[in-house]
């Protein structure tokens, strides 16, 4: 498995809570209304055809508003939820033909989560929390301990070893969370809305947190959240639900500048373009720095480009990769930057 | 006979007739049309009236008697070799409380009270409380009493936990269990004695054994499975993602979270395993209950009311130990 790889594959997932999701599964079509489907048959379509690929190495958001199905999405992929229909393939084997001991092998070593409202064990210390993944496995504790404290402190909790659950703010009970994911050492980490229930300030040190481990240790994450900034922050690739169906998926940016629905147009509608937009998106290639100024990173923010040059308003600049500061991969007018930055019309209707 | 129609109408007049023939009543000799506001229910007795090979509610509960008479033989062979340890550790424990000398016992239970509260206060208690029964000659009576509640009360915990943890699991089996919860708990003491004292002789220990433990199991049982069910969902949800087993759940996870409950089901089957001591030394049972049966019987007030003093002493005894180790659980589960 190299990274980029696809690490999860989710194919033609259906998801129908009622008392006989099979029989009404064929009623189902790309389109239909939710509360139409429910008046018309009493069940819930909860997940409507769902197509996704997560590779390796790469944070994949699942984004959507209450009721999209995001979070019957995530607990389907380590089959805390049973699908009504199709196929889940982690590293090419398919969890949902998976027998219970298998699967229960599965959520010890292949996949670990962390949860909205931190879920910890309140009669354990923070150190005996942590160490839940090595202690389901049967693995020593004093080296699982040891294990755990490292991945404690790397989350910023040195010496809360022995606190217990209750003693800890939100924030640091979160910490504990992560930390317990990150010591099961598992390839594949899901994230149920895990920073949705702390405070901005906390929510934002806690990103930069999972972005900064991200940079060392390359885990395909999973990430749900229905914060739009919190997913153009994290999201290597972006997966937008509605009502069980996927709108359109894609890179971040790529979603952002050509958004394909109207859901998405008044989505993005308030987000700050400056901050978000990345100059890669806007270029246009080229190879050479001819006929440009100064070079400025593909991944720099509109914002960065426009602070950089003190509110200039002309000059071309050379886009250089964002890992290799001497390869030229375009190049980009200012004019483009500063029109980039005004929401366009809406297109869809 | 309010009822003859409907024999005549099912053609079952001939099959009607016994021996002793129809009964004749004096509405009938008279002739009399049935009145409304006299007409009788079609109960057992009525509809005898009408057609006299129907049973009687005599007959019936008759065949009741009969019934269990007739099976409580291959009941006894049975249910005595299960019963027999039972009796075997009432009596052991009795003769150990008793024969053990009080300036052993006592302040072994007043460490036991000590080390289990973590109270001084919880240990003065139960201190008072004994020099009090020592010194008004109760002491043995508590003691017989108090080795009883013990065996009891670790029988209904050995039985009672399990049970519920199993109810957890299963609505089905919940929902099996609750009417016997209901039943045992509701029906009046003296009933369901009846048939243990057709069961068991009435010397054996045993027989009391049986009465306390069912009447006392019920709170245990109930607030297990209330307890393991009342585990916080999200929590269960974390541990099923991280793999645990169905056995690390339970023993790791529901069981501890679910002590407080626990505990509080065995404070309450304390409590109603004393509610029945009086009700037991009617069935042979030692202790206080003997004295306070002696007071009711014999119109002696006076000890009545002190046995029954002493009982009260028990509970409170018990009462706060098991509370003040509920409470100790429970600090140690939050902080």
């Amino acid at each position: 498995m190299a990274l980029g790889d696809v690490k999860i594959s989710v194919q033609n997932l259906f998801k129908i809570y009622g008392h006989n999701p099979r029989a009404v599964q064929d009623k189902v079509y790309d389109g239909i209304d939710k509360s139409a489907f429910m008046q018309e048959t009493g069940h819930v379509l909860a997940l409507n055809n769902i197509n996704v690929d997560m590779r390796e190495g790469q944070i994949t958001v699942v984004m959507g508003l209450s009721g999209s199905g995001k979070s019957t999405l995530i607990r389907h992929l380590n089959r805390l939820i049973e699908p009504t229909s199709g196929q889940i393939f982690l590293d090419g084997t398919d969890v949902l033909a998976m027998d219970e001991e298998a699967l229960r092998d599965l959520r010890r070593r292949s996949m670990s989560m962390v949860f909205q409202k931190f879920a910890l064990l309140p009669h354990r210390t923070v150190l005996a929390n942590t160490i839940l993944a090595p202690e389901a496995r049967g693995e020593n504790i004093k080296q699982a301990e040891n294990e755990a404290r490292k991945w404690l402190a790397r989350v910023g909790l040195e010496g809360m070893e022995d606190s217990y659950p209750s003693q800890l703010s939100g924030g640091m009970q979160q910490r504990v969370g992560l930390a317990r994911a990150l010591t099961s050492n598992a390839d594949v980490m899901l994230m149920d809305e895990a920073f949705s229930a702390l405070d901005p300030l906390i929510r934002t040190s806690m990103q930069d947190l999972l972005l900064e481990l991200q940079r060392d240790l390359h885990k395909t994450i999973i990430f749900i959240t229905h914060d739009l900034d919190e997913a153009l922050k994290l999201a290597d690739h972006l997966v937008v639900l509605k009502d069980g169906y996927i709108v359109q998926q894609g890179d971040p940016q790529e979603i952002l500048l050509r958004p394909a629905a109207r859901y998405i147009e008044e989505f993005i509608q308030d987000i700050n373009r400056a901050r978000v937009l990345k100059v890669k998106s806007i270029m246009s290639p080229a190879k050479t720095k001819r006929g440009c100024g100064d070079v400025v990173r593909g991944d720099d923010t509109l914002e960065a480009v426009i602070n950089a040059h003190k509110g200039r308003v002309d000059g071309t600049f050379a886009v250089s990769d964002p890992n290799d500061a001497t390869k030229i991969i375009g190049k980009v007018k200012m004019e483009d930057i500063y029109r980039a930055l005004v929401r366009p019309q809406m297109q869809h209707d | 006979m309010a009822y003859d129609w409907i024999f005549s109408a099912l053609g079952m007049t001939d099959a009607c007739k016994t021996d002793s023939g129809p009964l004749l009543s004096l509405s009938s000799l008279r002739n009399e049309a049935p009145n409304p506001w006299d007409l009788p229910f079609p109960s057992l007795d009525t509809l005898n009236e009408a057609c006299a090979a129907f049973p009687k509610t005599r007959d019936f509960t008759a065949a009741l008697e009969d019934g269990f008479l007739y099976i409580r033989p291959a009941l006894r062979t049975i249910l005595d070799p299960l019963t027999q340890p039972l009796s075997w550790a009432l009596d052991g424990a009795l003769t150990l409380f008793v024969e053990m000398p009080w300036w052993i016992l006592v302040p072994l239970l007043i460490l036991v009270a000590k080390l289990l509260s973590n109270s001084y206060k919880v240990a003065s208690i139960v201190a008072t409380s004994f020099l009090f029964l020592l010194f008004v000659d109760y002491y043995e009576f508590a003691i017989q009493t108090l080795s009883i509640i013990f065996v009891c009360t670790v029988l209904c915990v050995a039985f009672g936990v399990p049970l519920g943890i199993a109810m957890s699991r299963s609505d089905r089996f919940q929902n099996a269990i609750i009417p016997i919860l209901d039943m045992l708990q509701t029906l009046p003491t003296f009933v369901y004695l009846i048939p243990l004292i057709f069961l068991f002789n009435i010397t054996e220990p045993k027989l009391y054994g049986l009465a306390i433990i069912l009447y006392a199991i019920v709170p245990v049982v109930r607030l297990t499975n209330l307890g393991i069910r009342l585990v916080d969902r999200d929590v269960m949800e974390a541990v099923t993602a991280f793999g645990l087993t169905d056995r690390q759940k339970l023993y790791r996870v529901q069981i501890p979270l679910a002590l407080p409950n626990i505990m509080a089901g065995v404070n309450q089957t304390i409590m109603m395993s004393l509610a029945m001591v009086v009700i037991a030394s009617l069935v042979s049972a030692p202790g206080l209950g003997t004295l306070v049966l002696d007071g009711i019987n014999n119109l002696r007030l006076g000890v009545g009311f002190l046995a029954g003093f002493g009982i009260v002493l028990i509970a409170i005894m018990l009462d706060r130990v098991s509370k003040a180790a509920l409470a100790r659980i429970d600090k140690s589960n939050k902080s």
